[in-house]
Parts: structure tokens; sequence; C-alpha cells
């Protein structure tokens, strides 16, 4: 029997409905339950529609649930903090900041003096290769690229958890699979405890270590979970991925 | 093989620099088109009297303004009547931007205050300018006060208005990121509200400042001893289009002046934007 404490993020019983307007009620996720390991790298698959955004959220603190608790190394979470990091889908970056403002926010809102936290910046710019754009505003940057600076961001506050939302989801294919090795190489360079939602069954497989799915339609229910063995770095043509993949794909109801 | 060959020589012949069309197409040969024709068509208007002799030829008005910079009208040459104006307008834009603005910011940012002028707001938003200068003139005589007061007024509703959209529109999400990194409401006011509302700041200070032109010419048309608006009145009492139609050159010139002044200080200000305006 595990305890509480063994596991790094916990969500028992997880609901959560929205009243919109005409005061009719939305579920949008229903009774999930799951739990994260230290240093997993967990992948919520999911059609649109299906409240894994919505769970990310709940997780990252920014909305509450309406049933159920969330809890991160045991304490239950009232609200966003710096102990988890948060990438999103549209990057939201700001524009009046350059790479380093953007990147070095983190710990000058917790206060870190000026030098540190520009090695602390400088170094996971470096490690998500933007070295040299230290300068630049963000609509000098592709798509790609900023990203890279949400990321680096999201990691510059050290937080224990990454939790990302369809990060990709914006990019093109090409730059989406550069974008997944990417991924996979500042995750093993720098290791924490992953959330990364997607829609992309590629995507999944590629990177995580567990792929939790969630059914097609609101509510949001929890469908199947898939450990992935596969070593790294994974090949997308590998015989045991493809296989998966297919396996995932009779499973679920995903549109492919 | 014959189409390629085509496409080739058409490609070729569009690069060439010496085109003729290329030439006539260039923006800046048709600006110079479109200047020319204008004071053509001006001075051919008025040679002809079409308007009668109310419209002077455009020679005739860069007379008209050498003449007052020698000699003074109403004791004051042309540089005075122009900084007699200027002066009236930057104290006015500067009185209403520095209440305005912040408060625009505070309706933003804080639904109490925003509950509290709001009302009182929207009942003085649809009132034109103008409209106070009569009460203006009762309150504070015919001299400068009521003059700055017009302007104070007129530079007020789009400052407010600008500051306030400019907190309003803020994409939500970008608090959710200072949040998130461990920000407090102080944080998310110094790193997101105000720089995200900078721009929309600035363009509320360009509509106050053509606002402000024409509140300075309304107020000086109805009393004033100096400025271009009475310089203009003058034109027209004393039956001297050049005089007129100078004030009106003079006036398009000096605003736009203004206006670069502050498209220059946005610039500096807000960095992030600069290579998307000249892009």
């Amino acid at each position: 029997m595990k305890t509480e404490t063994d596991c790094k993020i916990l969500c028992a019983h997880v609901s959560k409905e929205f009243i919109q307007k005409s005061s009719q009620r939305v579920n949008v996720i229903d009774d999930i339950s799951l739990d994260v390991k230290s240093n997993e790298f967990v992948v919520i698959l999911g059609p649109g529609q299906s409240g894994k955004s919505t769970l990310l959220r709940i997780i990252a603190g920014l909305e509450l649930p309406t049933s159920g608790r969330v809890a991160i190394d045991g304490r239950e979470i009232s609200g966003p903090g710096p102990d988890r990091g948060l990438v999103f889908q549209s990057y939201m970056l700001f524009p009046w900041k350059t790479v380093m403002g953007n990147v070095e926010l983190g710990p000058k809102l917790r206060g870190v003096g000026k030098k540190e936290r520009r090695e602390i910046a400088q170094h996971y710019i470096d490690l998500v290769g933007l070295n040299g754009f230290e300068k630049h505003y963000p609509h000098q940057l592709s798509g790609g690229m900023k990203q890279r600076v949400g990321i680096a961001r999201a990691y510059a506050n050290n937080p224990t958890v990454m939790l990302l939302d369809e990060p990709f989801g914006q990019l093109d294919a090409q730059t989406r699979y550069f974008m997944e090795k990417e991924t996979a190489r500042i995750w093993e360079t720098d290791k924490r405890t992953v959330l990364f939602v997607t829609n992309n069954i590629d995507e999944a497989i590629y990177l995580g270590d567990r792929i939790v799915t969630l059914k097609g339609k609101l509510p949001g229910r929890l469908h199947d979970v898939y450990d992935v063995k596969l070593p790294r770095p994974r090949e997308h043509t590998d015989m045991k991925f493809l296989e998966l993949r297919q396996q995932i794909t009779d499973a679920s109801e995903l549109v492919l | 093989m014959n189409s390629i060959a085509n496409e080739v020589q058409a490609q070729i012949k569009e690069r060439s620099p010496l085109s003729i069309w290329r030439f006539l197409k260039n923006r800046w040969f048709l600006h110079a088109v479109s200047t020319i024709a204008f004071f053509i068509i001006w001075d051919y208007v008025a040679f002809n009297r079409f308007l009668g002799s109310a419209l002077a030829r455009p020679y005739e008005v860069l007379l008209q303004l050498a003449n007052m910079m020698v000699n003074p009208i109403a004791g004051k040459d042309l540089i005075g009547h122009i900084w007699a104006s200027t002066q009236r307008i930057l104290t006015g834009f500067a009185i209403g931007a520095v209440l305005a603005t912040p408060l625009g910011l505070f309706m933003a940012l804080n639904r109490y205050v925003n509950a509290i002028v709001k009302p009182v707001f929207d009942l003085i938003k649809p009132m034109p300018p103008i409209a106070w200068i009569s009460i203006a003139i009762l309150w504070f005589g015919i001299g400068e006060p009521s003059k700055i007061f017009i302007i104070v007024v007129g530079t007020f509703v789009p400052c407010l208005l600008n500051a306030y959209n400019g907190v309003r529109l803020i994409e939500p999400q970008l608090y959710d990121v200072v949040r998130m990194l461990g920000g407090n409401r102080r944080d998310e006011i110094l790193h997101v509200c105000f720089p995200a509302a900078f721009p929309a700041i600035f363009a509320g200070l360009q509509i106050s400042l053509s606002c402000a032109w024409t509140c300075v010419l309304a107020a000086e048309l109805v009393s004033a001893r100096s400025g271009l608006g009475f310089i203009i009145l003058l034109g027209m009492t004393q039956s001297k289009p050049a005089l007129i139609v100078g004030g009106m050159v003079v006036i398009a010139m000096v605003a736009w002046l203004t206006t670069l002044l502050v498209t220059g200080l946005e610039k500096v200000l807000c960095p992030w934007k600069r290579e998307i305006q000249t892009a």
C-alpha cells in the first residue's frame, strides 16, 4: 500500500464543474484519480474537449476543483505557486521583456539578486539552445524558439514539477518533431516531474514514461494507462513504438 | 519549353532597374505626383476664382507667412502666435494626461473605483469638449485659464478611455504566468498591467493631442488676442484669405510635429514595439 508521500503529484477523485452564463452546469472533469512519481514523465493524452487542460490548470492551482483534492509532496495545494512551472500552448511570453527578461522573471519575483538570477537564467537559456538570443524580443523569434523561452522560463524558477499544456500545438510538424527531441534531451539533462498534456499520440509515446488517456467526450474521465518501456532516445519507426501506437489507437476513440 | 523561357524573360524584365513601369510604381514618385498635383489644382482653382476671392494662391500664402515673420500682428510675430497656441496645448494636455491616465488605470484595476467613477464619466464622455466653452468663460473669464480648461476636458476623455481599455484588454493568461512564478498582485500590476497598457496609453496621448488642437482652435476663435485661431479669425474679419489659409497650414505643420514627438517618445519608451512599427 502506497502512502501519499510516495508520489509527487496526487490527484484524488478530482471533479470540476463550470457554471456558464445561462446557469447551466458543465461537467468538465469527472472523478479523475492519478498519481505521479518523482521525476516521472507522464503524458495526458486526449482529444480536444476532453478536459485535459482543465486538469492541468487544477494541478497548477489556477482553477480549484469542485470536489476531490490535489496534493504535491503530500501537501494539498490551494493556489498557484513556484513549486510548479507551467508552459502554455500559446507561449504567453511578455512581449515587453527580452528573452533574458522573460527567463529571469521567476527568480526576480522571488527576490534573487541580479547577478545570481542572470546566471540562473543564462544556464537555462543555454540549456534550451537559445544562446545568443538573450537580448531579442519575443516577436523577433519563431514559434519553436518562443516555446524554448517558455520552457526556460519555467525551468529557471527551479520548480520540482513541470506542467506543459499542449506546448507544441501551434508549431508546424517538423518543428514539433524537433522540439519533442529537444524536450526529451532537456528533461534527461535536468530531470523534473513532468505532466505533459497533448492530443498527439506520437508525441505521447515519444516522450512519456507513462501515458494516461482520457475519454473522448466531456466530462473528462480516465480511460487507460500505458507504461512505455521503450529505451530512450526513442525512434518513431521502431516496431514496439508502432505496436504501442496501434494498441492505444484501437483502445481509444481518438481520431488520428 | 517556350512558356518557361517566357517566364524567365519576364522575370528578368521585372528586375531591370531601368524599367519605366518600375519607376512609375515607385512610392516616392507617386507621393511627389499627388503633392504637386494638389498644389497645381489649388493654384488653378484660386487663380480662376472658382470660389470667388475667398481662396488665396499658394505663393500668396507663403508671402503672407514670410511677412508675418517680420511684421508682428497684434504685438506678436508668427513664432509668437505659434508659441501662444502651443503653450496652451502643452499646459492643458499635460494637466489632462496627468489626471486622466492614472484614473483610467485605477478604474481598470479596482472595481470599486470603477463603480464610483464610471457613471459620472459615462455622462461626461459623449459631451463635445467645445460645448464647455461658454461655461468655461463664465467660470474662468476670457483669459488663459478658460482655454486651458477646454483643452483639459478635451484630452481627458481619450486619455482615460485608452488607459482603461489598455488594462482591460490584457490577455488574462499573462497574469497566470506571474502567479505561477510566485508573484503577487503587486507583481501582476508592475510586470503585466503597466507595460501591457503602455502602447494603448500612448495611442490615447496621440488622440488627445489632435483633440487638443481642435479645442485650442475653438477656444481661440471665441476669444483670444494671440494664437493661430486668432490669426484665422483675423483673416476672416479683415477679408484676408492668405491669412486664413496661412494659419491653417501652420497648424497642420505644428500639429504634425508634435505628433512626431509623441511617436518618437513611444519608440524610446516601448522598445519592444519598435520593429513592429517599422516593419
